[in-house]
């Protein structure tokens, strides 16, 4: 008796030690990298995201994570492009990761794809825009985020759509001006505006490229005084943008309707630094946050609990890639995972390969469709998200409204023309 | 610091325990099997990673030793000689198709015209001048390299498809690069050590103490001066093609930026300058230093693990001003003192 | 013309600020002979200090300055005593290295505790002043004004003062100004600890006209390195002149050519000046080629 006992404790007890052991193993977290710069000069932007990924984690893992696995993030500081390189090789190498997302600047995406391309590891680009990052025939590589092209495409659309006609002129003769920083996300914009108003047949009276470091913006803004132009796109990082403004102000140089395009413009604190001088600019830029309508209820959902989250934590709303970040992470969770059985990077590719998900699919409107050297547009392109959804939204006195295109719109475009400065 | 007087020429019996001038020692010997031996033992792919970086980074301060320690030189445009032998070799192969084992050899002989050529036209300035004006010399490199994107691609970079290949110099393990990069430190360290001991090496140290006395015994400065950049110059462009293979992405931004000249230049003012071991040992404490601390405290606080990193390189800078090399050689006469 | 007049004040105007901002970094050169890699960081530091002054107690930028430069002076006493002086027996290397340490320290320390964020102070004038068809912001005016007064003040100090003495007798000949009786470290003390506090006039003149980051001293540095040997070093007027010259360079060349270029012709002129004269426009005869602290 005693003996039978024994025996059924000690089989009870391996049982319970195997069940455990299955239990631990099922439960054994997906392991995810997320590269941002979380220092240096980029490192304002890419904490936002870092807490808007935070918070797709979060809100994954109360849900019963992936399968029953919970998400774990392991980060790396991705400042420069070299720093990237070195701490995607670290975070693959050391702490074998088969799966990295991030990195918000395109010089950062190009770096972290080529390192985790070198590797074979996954790679979910949340918000790198340059085009280059899809075009070197990487296999892992899936570009979530609009490609540059999409930025500069939604700015001429929104200028030949709505401005010309609030400004009641023909596109054609309307005088477009175009300026950009001379980095990757600029120089990629700006080659794609160019290449997409000569296509539209609109002539750009100014097109430069200026230096990130550049102190004095006088002889720019002089030099867009003199040509005169009716509509300015401009492509500039926080820092610049302040000092284009008031250097705008300072020498009277008014436009019609003024585009800033993502990063600068787009920042929050863009009116903490010049004020009430925000107010009429337009960016084109992800959506921060899109007519709910558009959205697919369930997503609707997931929409309002992000946003209440984020100002909560930050106290302010998410910027367009703050919510962009978390729009891609979030499809990552939800959509590309749950599919995968052993989360190899081949497997992962096939999965995102075979997505289909109709626009209002992302919390920011966006839907997912990824060339597969298959475009008819560009043939080497592979990996590039081609539902991305950008638009343009206006700051107005106490907030921002989405105003193109207009499914997305919540508002109708305001202050076109742009009062000159003597009456803002 | 002054010239060594010349040993009266004698057969040694041994070979000296301790770095020598011109001479091989069973340190450096000892050294070498060493790394020999880490490249043979299983290590985990992250020290690799940092293993790669030292030894690179070991044959580019041996680089800019030979200008900065020897010719007394400080130069801290260095970065761009790395960034036109890296955009060289990488710009050949990737739209000529010519492979990076020549392209290497092109892109040092661009960077030594290049640095042949900021010798001269800094010949005159000395201290703070020389400095600032090869930094600013780099500047304009870098803002060509930015502008000129037909060639350069610019800020968007220029990217080697890793197709592992050794034809290619692309290689899937980070053994074959530590191999690669280990050559490279000995083949610096060859030269630095041939040049020590030879009449060039006494021309240099000659116009880097007295000039005035150089040149009366019939010493051309200039030229002394130009060949030690140049010389310099070439390595770190072969240095700067290697990096290019390894990293696969240039980027004007960071292979051309004053960092990276700084980088240059601290690893032989940690280790000691103007001696051959000082830029080794100098990168063997450094570069795996901030690698670590970088892996290991990044995710703590942004910014921490450059504090650190910083406040040590204070201190080490202000008390141990003769470098690494010396602390080892004081340490040599006091083990030798004992009995 | 009314363009180019524009281009031309706006790069004067400008360049009287980037002439305060290296005035510091000249008399610093100067004297102890050395060159500050920290000098950004310090106007990064006294930026966020007039920033605070401003946001947290109310205060206008200008009225800062009677909290910053005595604040900027201490600091950079604490710097000199701590960093530069144990290295100034010791090669030059030594102080170059230890002050580009001292950089990444402010920067990253800054980081930590400031976070990445751009802070501004509201601008203190509404409206340009406007003189016929030419418009330049009254913060640009005012701080060219104190530009001029603060090197007037300067020469006057040096030409006219005992301390002003002294420094020059360092200048000329240390060992033998230590043999007359002036202690020479103290004079190293004051000109270091006075050029940093003149980082905090500049810093407080600038907060109204840039916005405040950890890293913008970066943007900064390399522009004031140029004034500093192109005005020639140590010489005050010089900065002056390097620094309207650098200002109206930049104006030019990015209106005529492209702002992408911005700072390669001011590099390019520099690089030209120490070809032909590489003193400097007013510095002291040989000191470029003599070299320092050897």
């Amino acid at each position: 008796m005693r003996v039978w006992l024994r025996l059924c404790a000690c089989l009870f007890g391996a049982t319970a030690i195997l069940l455990a052991g299955g239990v631990a193993k099922a439960q054994q977290p997906i392991r995810i990298g997320v590269l941002l710069p979380l220092t240096g000069p980029f490192a304002k932007n890419g904490i936002e995201n870092w807490e808007a990924m935070q918070i797709a984690r979060d809100m994954i893992n109360e849900r019963g994570g992936v399968n029953g696995r919970k998400i774990e993030f392991v980060q790396g500081d991705a400042t420069s492009p070299n720093a990237a390189i070195s701490e995607t090789e670290r975070i693959i190498t050391k702490d074998g990761i088969k799966i990295t997302t991030g990195s918000f600047a395109s010089p950062l995406a190009i770096a972290v794809s080529q390192a985790a391309e070198r590797h074979g590891v996954f790679h979910w680009e949340t918000t790198g825009a340059a085009e280059i990052i899809t075009r070197r025939g990487f296999k892992h590589t899936f570009q979530v985020g609009a490609p540059a092209r999409k930025y500069g495409q939604a700015a001429v659309d929104f200028v030949i759509e709505d401005v010309a006609k609030r400004l009641k002129k023909p596109a054609s003769d309307l005088r477009l001006a175009l300026l950009w920083e001379n980095r990757a996300f600029g120089k990629s914009v700006g080659d794609g505006i160019r290449a997409y108003t000569g296509i539209k047949k609109i002539k750009l009276v100014y097109d430069e490229g200026y230096d990130q470091f550049a102190t004095d913006m006088t002889p720019i803004v002089q030099k867009l005084k003199d040509e005169k132009p009716d509509v300015l796109i401009a492509i500039s990082f926080p820092n610049d943008a302040i000092l284009f403004q008031r250097k705008a102000k300072e020498l009277d140089f008014n436009v019609a309707a003024f585009i800033g395009v993502s990063a600068g413009y787009s920042s929050p604190d863009l009116r903490n630094s010049i004020g009430d001088m925000v107010n009429g600019l337009f960016v084109a830029d992800f959506p921060p946050k899109v007519n709910p309508n558009v959205l697919k209820p369930d997503v609707r959902k997931v929409a309002d609990e992000f946003y209440k989250r984020y100002e909560d934590k930050m106290k302010r709303p998410p910027a367009g890639h703050a919510a962009a970040g978390f729009s891609a992470v979030w499809a990552l969770f939800t959509e590309v995972l749950p599919k995968g059985k052993t989360f190899e990077p081949d497997e992962l590719r096939e999965i995102a390969l075979m997505l289909d998900l109709p626009e209002g699919s992302l919390v920011n409107g966006s839907g997912i469709k990824f060339t597969n050297f298959d475009w008819p547009d560009d043939p080497k392109d592979a990996g590039q998200n081609l539902r991305a959804s950008i638009g343009v939204w206006q700051w107005t006195k106490s907030g921002n409204d989405q105003v193109f295109p207009p499914k997305l719109a919540t508002h109708e475009a305001a202050m076109v023309p742009l009062p000159v400065w003597s009456k803002r | 610091m002054s010239i060594e007087p010349l040993a009266p020429p004698k057969k040694p019996k041994r070979l000296p325990v301790l770095p020598q001038r011109g001479k091989l020692s069973m340190f450096e010997i000892a050294l070498f099997v060493a790394c020999l031996v880490l490249i043979a033992v299983e290590l985990s792919q992250n020290l690799r990673d940092v293993m790669v970086l030292t030894f690179l980074f070991a044959g580019l301060g041996l680089a800019w030793n030979i200008a900065g320690g020897y010719a007394g030189l400080i130069s801290f445009g260095h970065a761009a000689f790395f960034g036109i032998g890296a955009y060289t070799s990488t710009i050949l192969f990737v739209s000529a198709g010519l492979t990076p084992w020549i392209g290497l050899w092109c892109g040092g002989v661009l960077a030594a015209a290049a640095g042949a050529l900021l010798a001269l036209i800094c010949a005159r300035l000395r201290g703070p001048f020389f400095i600032l004006s090869t930094l600013a010399a780099a500047e304009v490199v870098r803002i060509g390299a930015l502008n000129w994107s037909s060639l350069t691609g610019g800020p968007e970079g220029l990217s080697i498809l890793p197709v592992a290949n050794v034809a290619n110099m692309v290689f899937v393990s980070k053994t074959a690069y530590a191999v690669l990069m280990l050559a490279y430190v000995v083949f610096v360290y060859a030269i630095t050590k041939a040049l020590e001991g030879s009449r060039y090496g006494y021309y240099l140290f000659a116009v880097r103490d007295d000039e005035e006395a150089a040149s009366a015994a019939g010493v051309n400065p200039l030229l002394v001066r130009t060949a030690a950049m140049g010389l310099s110059a070439f390595l770190t462009g072969i240095g700067g093609s290697l990096f290019a293979q390894y990293f696969l992405y240039l980027d004007p931004t960071f292979v051309i930026s004053p960092e990276l000249s700084f980088q240059f230049a601290l690893l032989p003012a940690v280790g000691g300058l103007g001696t051959a071991i000082g830029p080794v040992l100098g990168s063997f404490l450094i570069t795996p230093l901030s690698e670590l601390l970088r892996s290991y405290l990044g995710n703590a606080a942004a910014g921490l693990h450059l504090v650190i990193y910083s406040a040590g390189l204070i201190v080490v800078m202000l008390y141990f001003p003769g470098g690494l090399a010396a602390a080892l050689n004081r340490l040599g006469r006091g083990w030798k003192r004992k009995p | 013309m009314t363009t180019l007049g524009q281009l031309v004040i706006s790069g004067i105007l400008i360049g009287g600020i980037y002439a305060l901002m290296s005035i510091g970094l000249t008399l610093i050169f100067g004297v102890l002979r050395i060159v500050n890699f920290a000098h950004g960081e310090f106007l990064m530091l006294a930026m966020y200090g007039a920033w605070a002054v401003t946001t947290l107690l109310g205060f206008n930028p200008y009225v800062a300055v009677l909290a910053i430069v005595p604040a900027m002076f201490l600091f950079g006493g604490i710097v000199y005593r701590i960093i530069i002086s144990p290295g100034l027996d010791k090669p030059h290397l030594v102080v170059v290295f230890a002050t580009m340490g001292l950089s990444i320290f402010l920067q990253n320390v800054a980081l930590m505790m400031m976070t990445a964020d751009l802070w501004d102070v509201p601008p203190i004038f509404s409206h340009a002043v406007i003189v016929g068809a030419l418009r330049f912001k009254a913060e640009l005016l005012l701080g060219f004004l104190i530009t001029i007064l603060c090197t007037v003040g300067l020469q006057w100090v040096i030409r006219a003062t005992y301390l002003g003495k002294a420094i020059r007798a360092t200048v000329q000949d240390g060992e033998a100004a230590m043999l007359m009786g002036i202690p020479v470290p103290r004079i190293f003390l004051i000109t270091f600890a006075g050029g940093s506090a003149l980082v905090g006039l500049a810093a407080c003149v600038m907060m109204p006209l840039f916005s405040v980051f950890p890293t913008v001293g970066l943007n900064f540095v390399l522009i004031a390195f140029v004034v500093v040997v192109l005005g020639g070093m140590g010489s005050i007027e010089g900065a002056l002149i390097g620094g309207i010259c650098i200002g109206v360079v930049q104006s030019l060349s990015s209106y005529y050519v492209a702002p992408a270029f911005g700072q390669m012709f001011f590099f390019i002129l520099f690089l030209l000046v120490m070809i032909f004269r590489p003193n400097g426009i007013l510095g002291q005869k040989g000191a470029a080629t003599i070299g320092i602290n050897d």
